[in-house]
């Protein structure tokens, strides 16, 4: 098998890092294409930063049942909401292992809980890092321990959920967005009776952690799916995680990650899904079918990605030396419509091509402005020289687009201004 | 880049070879028709809009959160009224330019609030999958140039205007619109991959649009007007109504009033959202009749879905089926149309079942708003509340 080359490691790189960085492009263009996907998925470092100071469930219950204290409540978790939120963002933009950190943010896509929806910070932070835990691990036990997650049971309302008042809240999300996907392959009863094995699953006011509680579970019989049973909620999971849907699912949301925007192609989403079970829901294995599929390294599918705003925001600040004036990094992936813990419902963001809206196309494309501010001027910035490759200018475009430019380039010689117009161009917001 | 240097050079690119079909008609006036279509997302309780007060049934289903007759504004028809909060929409109903359409739902309805959006937003079948906005049914053979502007605070999804086929625009508010579009350079579509292709033409329109509201809207944005609006809601009904009174030449406008799945505690969430979309809309009512706009305007409400006939035991409804709608306009004939379901038949989930197909709306919009007779709904009568 042949070495990459410049054009198929940055392919690899910026598909699988937070931008692409020069350095990485350099050491996976010599490697063979199973090395340097063998190399991303085992290139992670779960260290973290400290988090920000949040105040814990034990501290926090008390407001949450009182109606008068909601203010304070809400203050609480929009302020701490805001640390969690810069925190995570300056991890993303700091780590050495990129790849990690866009997995937890695929899998917290795919398991949202919200600041709003939950007032909870701290409980975020939490399963933010039992995401990261498991993104690279077993689905079949992320599954299991999402279900379990207090941010998730907040979310969800799973922690009201009591044999006198099942709430279907949980259950039919778990069906058509965690497993099934889509609402056809299962009934309203069997959201009903999903619900009622849910009950008792809850939050002990004491620690802030998952508790059973046997005498809220509804011990009757239920019908789930075709079989019956005095059903748990453990059971349910069990039963989803046997039916072929479910990897199919995650399969689907891999090529909307890795291939491109257009409608996923059976064909090879079915294949990955039959890897996926087999393997018991490696999520490894699952990637390594992903990634050295031929889909995957087609030319057709480079530039058939758009960027999220993470990949833009935080992808152009690890490639190229561009900072913000001010440290709102943040606040900028919330303009251009990816707030971090707050997906607008929980089905996460839509991502592909609905990341561009024209209003949305306004943010991003100021941010690329905002972030090229005085690459203009004539002088040399020996600043921005110092940290920007030498390679001709056949070799900067192949890096920094996967495709050829849309607009005219500058007849001005200069390699900021070059570099300037290639990230200000339509071709740079895609991958 | 000065105004003056802007202005050369922004005529040069829209002299640069643009696809004709998407090129806005630059002096396009004020259409004959503008549609506000409003969103009422998560799923609106109809029976605690537009309440069934005599409905034994209503009142048995719905112990502690159903709204007293006392309490209502009665329409003196058909033994329905409307929420207490809707004090602004009855001196609408009053004048005779406000329809309720009751019983709203389709065959096989679906509980997801995801999926039964999709539905309604494509005027789709329960077991039919479209991708493409239901006004991309209609709005392409009724005009060329802008179509529709999506107004929300996140600049949104825009559901029913979602098309390639259609040029929509999402924003927060023409204020915004207006200053950032200036830098966005205009490029010609391409359709190398799907991605780049939805990435071009957007900017495509975003630099049309920007072109179009800054030619009619520099001016008036410039006066501070004050707003007694409130809310996200109103913030952008105010926004609609500035682009109206503008002349900007869009035949439909969607604005979202969100939060309505109130799986527990309804009762006060659903007065607070029902007195931000009541007061809202009034004065975007104003404003309309001060400009003589009014008879122009047909205001349309949608949601998801209604809720489950009876309350659960958290004081909350859950995800249900049918629900009613209400249309206004100075051209719309008054009263209530369609059949209030039958509370006391349900279904195994506990919902009513629908009356009126909600594509009978879209039906009418199409031949009786914009006069297309050619439109998917043929099967599904025309209301006549035009």
């Amino acid at each position: 098998m042949g070495k990459l080359g410049l054009v198929k490691a940055r392919h690899l790189v910026s598909r699988t890092g937070m931008g692409a960085e020069w350095a990485t492009i350099q050491r996976y263009k010599n490697l063979t294409m199973n090395d340097a996907v063998a190399h991303t998925l085992s290139y992670v470092d779960y260290t973290l930063p400290r988090p920000p100071r949040t105040s814990s469930w034990t501290k926090t219950v008390g407001n949450r049942k009182s109606v008068s204290r909601q203010r304070n409540m809400m203050r609480m978790s929009k302020n701490e909401g805001a640390a969690l939120q810069t925190w995570w963002a300056n991890h993303m933009l700091t780590t050495k292992t990129p790849f990690l950190e866009r997995m937890t943010l695929f899998w917290s896509n795919h398991f949202p809980s919200t600041i709003a929806g939950t007032k909870q910070p701290s409980a975020l932070y939490h399963q933010n890092v039992m995401l990261r835990k498991n993104a690279l691990g077993n689905y079949g036990n992320m599954l299991m321990a999402v279900s379990k997650d207090p941010a998730m049971l907040i979310y969800l309302d799973g922690y009201s959920n009591i044999k006198d008042d099942p709430n279907e809240n949980f259950a039919r999300e778990v069906l058509e967005l965690f497993t099934m996907g889509g609402t056809v392959y299962y009934s309203e009863n069997d959201i009903k009776n999903a619900a009622r094995a849910f009950t008792g699953w809850s939050i002990d006011d004491r620690t802030g952690k998952f508790i059973n509680r046997p005498e809220q579970h509804d011990t009757g019989v239920k019908t789930f799916m075709g079989k019956r049973g005095n059903f748990n909620g453990d059971d349910i999971l069990k039963i989803l995680l046997q039916h072929p849907r479910t990897a199919e699912t995650i399969a689907e949301k891999m090529w909307k990650e890795f291939i491109n925007t257009s409608r996923p192609n059976p064909g090879y989403t079915r294949k990955w899904a039959h890897i996926f079970r087999t393997s018991n829901y490696d999520i490894k294995t699952l990637l390594t079918a992903v990634l050295t599929s031929d889909v995957f390294w087609h030319p057709a599918n480079m530039g058939g990605l758009i960027k999220s705003p993470v990949e833009l925001a935080i992808g152009t600040m690890r490639t190229l030396p561009y900072r913000l004036r001010k440290n709102n990094l943040a606040h900028n992936l919330s303009l251009m419509g990816q707030s971090l813990f707050a997906q607008p419902s929980v089905k996460g963001w839509d991502g592909g091509e609905s990341w561009i809206s024209t209003q949305s196309l306004m943010r991003r494309s100021g941010l690329m402005t905002n972030l090229t501010r005085g690459n203009l001027r004539g002088k040399h910035d020996p600043l921005f020289m110092r940290h920007m490759p030498e390679c001709s200018d056949e070799e900067l475009m192949a890096w920094l687009i996967p495709v050829k430019p849309l607009h005219p380039l500058p007849t001005q010689p200069g390699r900021q201004r070059l570099v300037r117009a290639l990230v200000l161009d339509p071709a740079y917001q895609v991958s | 880049m000065d105004r003056r240097e802007f202005l050369k050079y922004s005529s040069l690119m829209s002299a640069a070879g643009l696809a004709p079909e998407l090129a806005f008609s630059a002096n396009g006036s004020i259409p004959e028709k503008i549609v506000v279509l409003v969103e009422l997302k998560g799923g609106n309780d109809g029976f605690n809009t537009l309440v069934p007060y005599r409905d034994p049934a209503y009142k048995k289903l719905r112990p502690t959160i159903h709204i007293p007759e006392k309490r209502v504004l009665t329409l003196a028809q058909g033994n329905m009224g409307m929420h207490p909060n809707l004090t602004e929409l009855m001196k609408v109903w009053n004048q005779g330019d406000m329809a309720w359409v009751q019983g709203l739902g389709y065959q096989g309805a679906v509980l997801s609030h995801f999926r039964s959006m999709d539905i309604w937003d494509s005027g789709s079948n329960a077991n039919q999958f479209i991708s493409d906005g239901w006004l991309s049914q209609v709005l392409p053979n009724y005009k060329a140039g802008l179509h529709g502007i999506c107004v929300s605070p996140d600049g949104s999804s825009l559901g029913p205007l979602q098309s390639a086929n259609m040029n929509s625009v999402a924003m927060q508010s023409p204020r915004m619109f207006v200053n950032q579009s200036r830098s966005i350079q205009d490029v010609t579509p391409v359709n190398s991959t799907a991605a780049l292709a939805h990435l071009t033409t957007t900017q495509h329109q975003l630099f049309q649009a920007g072109q179009q509201l800054r030619e009619k809207m520099t001016r008036s944005l410039k006066q501070k007007t004050r707003s007694n609006s409130k809310g996200a809601f109103g913030h952008s009904l105010n926004s609609v109504a500035q682009m109206i009174t503008a002349g900007i030449d869009c035949p439909v406008y969607k604005v979202t009033q969100d939060g309505f799945d109130m799986h527990s505690g309804q009762t006060g969430r659903h007065n607070n959202n029902l007195y931000q979309v009541n007061h809202s809309l009034g004065q975007f009512v104003h404003k309309m009749k001060q400009q003589g706009l009014w008879d122009r305007i047909v205001i349309m409400s949608y949601s998801e879905f209604g809720r489950r006939a009876a309350e659960n035991r958290a004081g909350g409804t859950d995800h249900g089926t049918a629900s009613a709608q209400f249309v206004m306009g100075g051209g719309i004939r008054g009263g209530l149309y369609g059949q209030h379901p039958n509370m006391e038949q349900l279904d195994p989930n506990g919902n009513v079942a629908h009356t009126t197909d909600f594509r009978q709306m879209y039906a009418t919009m199409a031949q009786r708003v914009w006069r297309q007779g050619n439109h998917p709904w043929q099967g599904h009568k025309t209301i006549p509340f035009v």
